[in-house]
């Protein structure tokens, strides 16, 4: 199934893009696509423990499961205000 | 009426807060967050913030929501800036009218400490010789 990943501030910059599609193996976690990306994207691991995630502009766990068409978003904690 | 707005443009706090309040309303409250030139021990020259647009106004919305069902309030205006701020600018402009003024004020106060915590935008400073992300809430 495919999925989209976008990511922002520090994990923009890890990544070295703001916007990517994934062929990913049906019902993968958000876990699982993390340590996917962090195979190719190196810098991810030293951005650790300091990871948010949101599936369709909803936040959710490591532990949710994506399906097809999906949008995970990847990124640090806010700063806003 | 709730109205929330993200954009790049100078806010114009004036109109914000004239667009809060009723003929029934005795309180409007606001709260301007304005950029800071230092921050822990640094001179900053300016911020940019980093925005997920579409989940921002989601997360705003249910702060918003949250803070209606919490106090009788009548009218409540966002309005958050992204891309590059300057100096003393207006980074965000909370203005929410009630009936009466103590709760107007409680729920201004829940509202930008919410939108700290949870809506997703990322503040960068600048500084003269580089620039660091913030994260969490200060």
């Amino acid at each position: 199934m495919k999925i989209r990943i976008k990511t922002f501030a520090t994990i923009r910059e890890a990544c070295g893009f703001e916007e990517k599609e994934l062929i990913v193996s049906e019902g993968i976690s958000v876990k699982e696509v993390v340590q996917q990306l962090k195979k190719s994207y190196r810098q991810l691991n030293d951005l650790d423990g300091a990871l948010l995630f949101a599936i369709n502009e909803e936040y959710c766990h490591d532990d949710a499961a994506l399906s097809d068409d999906d949008t995970l978003a990847i990124f640090p904690p806010v700063s806003g205000g | 009426m709730k109205t929330i707005i993200l954009q790049q443009e100078a806010i114009d706090i004036v109109h914000v807060i004239r667009e809060a309040g009723t003929d029934s309303d005795g309180a409007v409250v606001s709260f301007i967050g304005r950029v800071r030139n230092n921050s822990n021990g640094k001179t900053v020259l300016h911020l940019e913030y980093e925005v997920y647009s579409q989940m921002a106004r989601i997360e705003i919305q249910k702060v918003v929501d949250d803070a209606y069902a919490r106090w009788s309030l009548s009218t409540c205006v966002v309005v958050h800036r992204y891309g590059r701020i300057g100096i003393g600018e207006a980074s965000i402009v909370i203005a929410a009218s009630a009936p009466h003024r103590k709760e107007a004020f409680q729920a201004v106060q829940y509202i930008i400490d919410t939108v700290k915590e949870r809506v997703p935008i990322w503040k960068r400073e600048f500084y003269s010789n580089g620039s660091s992300w913030i994260h969490g809430k200060d």
